[in-house]
């Protein structure tokens, strides 16, 4: 957990970001396994924190994007490690031990099995709508806000949630769309009491129970397992997650055929409902990466790219309330960390207006190039080797890609090594291939 | 401000005719009317009594709709005065759920003719309130006498004055998680729920995790046999009476004026005067906030109940606690608001104006022809039919005091003075100013012969 210090009204936010990135890096809280791995943890933190801040650091630092690849690596499914915490442990800490990378990128967050036990709809994954050896699981987009719900959202969000979102994405909570609004305080207590008496709230409490005891065993789990990877030396390089607010809608709410309808027909609503998230989100990021005591938040980005927008709906839509967002977290002193899935290559000139040194941009398939002279000089940049030749591209592939990246991007500092996406089915030997190449090219 | 399900006197049907949004408030308040003088969820035990329900439910329908029946109806102040005369009272009742069946049922045999009749009102399970506690209710032998006659209601400053603002973000959240644990030490543990704000993730799973949260959901859950005994208890004398061919006159939502939601529940009496002087801008705010999300959430698309009539009992506007200048001010535009919502759903507002309400005839006289019914406690009825008289049907006023401890002429004369002041040309319904719980029977029946013998247009 982290603790503001006394002064920190007085700070600014470079003060603020150096005190939580350095207490990151000192891997205060962290009862190593030997002398030697606190060494590594400090030595890997020390360069992510460098190249985060423009500085130089020992070499460029390689994030090796390990999604579910531990999995695979340890002769086991998706399935059985999403289902058996035990079995991922063993499986996550044996890649831990087999593969070099200057970060542990956490375990499996997706809940299986609390998603079956409440019949989750908006998720299919392995056993559950998707093959049982498949090495992902996938989001089910769909219109679960209604065009006119936007002002139930913003006026009654408990109630939104409770009576609208949830019984339209998950199958147990079906029944909260029958139960009465528990906007009045007034009778609120017989409310609860009839719902409660409801045979359909008894199974929802027994699904429930089930669920909340699955998921704090897996979290248990999980985190064992992320604290046996740090006291190897490996540092998490991420302290929580975030979206963007248009991404809120887009993704999880209205749906991309909702949210462009919605663009044209209410634009005012999207912008009013954004205004009333943005605080939300920014407040949950900074609990989060206090807690975590790491200042580096993940974002993935998704409707914002080359393709889903033209560069004035970005600049409407997507950028100002996403911009604001950032800099709110930049002010706490964390470090937002935006995965620009797809391509940014139109949106470089515009997301450049940010403080020196504030955000880490991951790129997927944006032109590198491109990025390292438009941002290199504002912000550390990340990416992009691409998910395909991760998994069918030869090792010299692999490492002819790496070389010339480092050659683009690391001049100067600044830059982290890392995939356009998670290496979820890679060939191992690409892996290696990756971590060798930034230690044969990536010294400064 | 609402209880939906607290006051259900009838089976919620959803049964609105087609293009109901294309209908007009009078077409769908006939609507409604139809479904209450023909009720599909009522089997009369002969046709005599159907006749009898269908000639009583028409005499009010007229009354409301400001024609002349053919008498004045009357709207008896019974109350749970039953249980007395039956030997028993509101405390045992709370705990014998069939005793006040037997009753009632004896009561109504024994008393003979009335216009409308229902069965115990909001005598709570004794068992369920033992464990559910509440600091803002006492019941008898739970904080109050165990002879007391009714509930009562225990003021406070629940809501801290600079709440508002917290309030308004989420009103659901700030009930359950600030609401609950100050007013029940049962509820005491969603001190500790998450917001569910904007929820990602199981929200959920981590509330049920906390031991004390788990612990109200299951001893909610534990009470269910016992709520669904009593709920039945209740529905079981209600269709019993309704098959006698006695209707129920409410049936709609229970509601409140905006401004008592805050005055009562929420701030108190003098919380609000503080509000009134100290932040005026914030309560006609969190008026306004609270007025929309009354009506959007549950007076739009309201369902088709027995009747349509919403009692609306109003406290904090009355000629004492506020000025005119207050009263025009803080309490009328958002109580008329709610009340032109309802009457656009078809729905007919009956407000109770608690206490005297005199002063304000002259300002409450802005509503649709029709489309409210006022019944007045303490309020000057001969003033209240001069000045709302053509536009509203007015309800009232017989004083309690007469039908508790008066005899039966001071109860005929005093219903000859009001049917002779308020009958002409329709619009009125004979009244109790409140219930009168330990009422002799032979009052009330009083107020009945007053009505045939004087009421007859």
């Amino acid at each position: 957990m982290f603790r503001r210090p006394e002064n920190w009204a007085e700070l600014t936010p470079q003060q603020r970001r150096d005190i939580r990135l350095e207490r990151w890096a000192s891997g205060a809280g962290i009862k190593f396994d030997s002398p030697e791995t606190e060494k590594g943890y400090r030595a890997r933190a020390t360069r992510l924190a460098k190249a985060a801040r423009l500085e130089i650091p020992d070499r460029v630092p390689c994030m090796v994007p390990t999604g579910w690849f531990p999995a695979i690596n340890a002769g086991i499914t998706l399935k059985e490690a999403m289902y058996n915490p035990g079995k991922m442990k063993r499986a996550w800490l044996k890649f831990v031990d087999e593969y070099d990378s200057d970060t542990f990128d956490g375990t499996i967050f997706f809940q299986a099995a609390v998603n079956d036990f409440l019949e989750a709809k908006t998720m299919k994954w392995p056993g559950h709508g998707l093959p049982d050896n498949s090495h992902s699981y996938q989001y089910v987009e769909g219109e679960y806000m209604k065009a006119h719900e936007y002002d139930l959202f913003i006026k009654d969000p408990f109630d939104f949630q409770l009576r609208h979102l949830l019984p339209r994405t998950y199958g147990k909570f079906e029944f909260f769309a029958d139960i009465p609004s528990f906007s009045s305080y007034q009778g609120l207590p017989q409310r609860l009491m009839a719902m409660c008496s409801d045979p359909r709230f008894i199974k929802l409490a027994r699904a429930i129970s089930k669920a909340s005891r699955a998921m704090l065993e897996f979290q248990k789990v999980a985190n064992e397992t992320t604290q046996a990877a740090l006291a190897r030396g490996f540092p998490m390089f991420r302290g929580g997650l975030a979206v963007a607010p248009f991404d809120v809608f887009a993704d999880n709410l209205r749906g991309t055929k909702g949210i462009v309808m919605d663009m044209y027909r209410q634009p005012e609503k999207i912008h009013e409902a954004m205004e009333f998230v943005l605080p939300h989100l920014l407040r949950r990021a900074v609990a989060m990466s206090d807690m975590a005591d790491c200042p580096i938040i993940m974002m993935p980005l998704h409707k914002g790219d080359d393709t889903f927008m033209s560069d004035e709906q970005f600049e409407t839509f997507y950028w100002p309330t996403f911009r604001r967002l950032l800099v709110g977290m930049v002010e706490e002193g964390l470090i937002p960390f935006p995965v620009a899935e797809g391509a940014y290559n139109r949106r470089l000139e515009v997301i450049k207006d940010l403080p020196r040194a504030s955000v880490i941009w991951m790129f997927d398939q944006t032109d590198m190039a491109n990025a390292k002279k438009i941002l290199g000089d504002t912000c550390c940049i990340c990416g992009n080797v691409p998910v395909s030749l991760a998994y069918t591209g030869s090792t010299r592939e692999m490492k002819e890609y790496c070389r010339r990246l480092i050659e683009t991007c690391a001049p100067g500092g600044g830059y982290i090594l890392s995939g356009g996406s998670t290496f979820d089915m890679a060939k191992p030997e690409n892996l290696r291939a990756m971590m060798e190449a930034v230690e044969e090219y990536g010294r400064y | 401000m609402t209880t939906r399900n607290l006051f259900d006197f009838g089976a919620q049907v959803p049964d609105k005719p087609a293009k109901w949004e294309e209908m007009t408030w009078q077409e769908k308040r006939e609507a409604r009317f139809d479904r209450w003088l023909n009720p599909p969820d009522v089997k009369f035990v002969s046709s005599e009594a159907e006749k009898l329900y269908k000639a009583r439910v028409t005499r009010f329908i007229k009354a409301i709709k400001l024609e002349e029946p053919d008498r004045v109806p009357v709207m008896l102040p019974t109350g749970n005065s039953p249980a007395y005369w039956g030997g028993a009272n509101f405390r045992t009742l709370m705990y014998d759920y069939k005793k006040g069946h037997e009753i009632w049922k004896k009561y109504m045999k024994a008393f003979g003719d009335m216009d409308a009749f229902n069965g115990p009102g909001f005598i709570p399970s004794g068992k369920i309130a033992e464990v559910i506690t509440s600091k803002t209710q006492k019941l008898p032998g739970l904080g109050l006498p165990e002879n007391a006659p009714m509930n009562q209601f225990v003021e406070g400053e629940y809501m801290k004055a600079d709440e508002y603002d917290l309030l308004m973000l989420d009103p659901s959240d700030y009930n359950m998680r600030v609401m609950m644990p100050r007013t029940s030490d049962f509820f005491k543990a969603f001190e500790r729920l998450p917001s569910l704000r904007i929820s990602y993730g199981n929200i959920w799973l981590t509330a049920m995790a906390d031991p004390g949260i788990r612990k109200i959901f299951q001893t909610l859950i534990d009470m269910s046999d016992e709520q669904v005994k009593w709920q039945m208890a209740s529905m079981e004398i209600n269709n019993y009476i309704r098959s006698q061919g006695y209707p129920s006159l409410f049936g709609g939502l229970m509601a409140g004026a905006p401004f008592d939601h805050f005055a009562d529940a929420l701030r108190g009496t003098r919380g609000i005067v503080m509000d009134m002087y100290r932040q005026p801008e914030k309560l006609h705010e969190a008026m306004d906030h609270q007025l929309k999300l009354m009506v959007e959430t549950t007076i739009k698309n309201f369902p088709m109940t027995q009747s349509p009539v919403c009692i609306m009992p109003l406290h904090k506007g009355d000629d004492t606690f506020m000025s005119d200048k207050q009263f025009a001010e803080f309490y009328w535009p958002t109580l008329r608001a709610v009340f032109l919502a309802m009457i656009d759903e078809g729905l007919v507002p009956m407000p109770f104006a608690e206490g005297r309400y005199t002063n304000r005839l002259k300002q409450i006289n802005d509503t649709p022809k029709s489309g409210v019914v006022w019944w007045f406690d303490q309020t000057d009825m001969a003033k209240a039919k001069k000045t709302i008289g053509d536009i509203c049907c007015i309800v009232g006023n017989v004083p309690t005091s007469i039908v508790m401890k008066g005899t039966v002429q001071q109860v005929k004369d005093a219903c000859r003075k009001l049917i002779e002041d308020c009958a002409p040309g329709g619009g009125y319904i004979l009244g109790g100013g409140a219930s009168a719980d330990t009422a002799p029977m032979e009052n009330l029946q009083a107020m009945m012969d007053a009505a045939k013998e004087y009421g007859v247009y």
